[in-house]
């Protein structure tokens, strides 16, 4: 599974603490998801998209190997 | 997401403090006169099986309580690090268990071994796991 967080972040220019504060989760958490070494959960995806005001399709998307 | 059934974060420190309270009795047990893990065939109770319990057991909690204590922020990532990390323990425990089954008879040192792997191998498995996770965020 792919993702835009990164780009996401730099839009509305919030660092990975920020984000792992408003979501309730590490920043380690943040930063492995960003890197594709760790999948969120449904709700964990859920709630990232939502600190971005977007849908979770727009910032997660299947890969190929999925 | 919730853990369920684990000690506060500040277990793990009184975890610690008890495996080394464990450490240097039992280096200078034969100084404090208790030289063997129980004598043989005699009653329960005695002083050398008290202190082979006490101190088992001082280690036994001591390792529960800083593998099962609660990180500062206990999140979805270190619950699936939690489990993966069982599921290894659990592996590398029935392995060595069947191995020395095979090739000793010694039932004493395979009940202690048994007791200590699962959890010795989680606690260094879950610490290098959220260690490289860590790096990972210095990079």
């Amino acid at each position: 599974m792919k993702n835009n967080i990164r780009v996401e972040r730099a839009i509305k220019n919030i660092t990975q603490a920020d984000l792992a504060e408003q979501v309730g989760v590490s920043r380690q958490t943040i930063n492995t998801i960003e890197s594709n070494k760790y999948v969120p959960s449904t709700v964990l995806a859920l709630k990232i998209a939502r600190v971005f005001g977007k849908t979770v399709e727009e910032i997660f998307t299947l890969s190929e190997e999925d | 997401m919730k853990s369920r059934f684990l000690f506060p974060y500040w277990c793990r420190y009184l975890g610690l403090v008890l495996i080394l309270v464990h450490i240097p009795i039992v280096m200078f047990k034969k100084d404090l006169g208790f030289d063997l893990h129980g004598a043989p065939g005699s009653d329960l109770f005695n002083s050398h099986h008290l202190f082979f319990m006490t101190t088992t057991l001082l280690m036994a909690i001591g390792l529960f309580l800083v593998a099962f204590a609660k990180e500062k922020i206990e999140d979805e990532q270190i619950l699936q690090l939690r489990l993966d990390s069982l599921q290894w323990a659990i592996y590398v425990n029935y392995i060595i268990l069947v191995i020395s089954l095979i090739f000793t008879n010694d039932t004493e040192h395979i009940l202690f071994l048994n007791l200590l792997i699962p959890l010795v191998f989680f606690i260094i498995r879950f610490r290098w796991k959220i260690f490289q996770n860590n790096r990972l965020i210095k990079e």
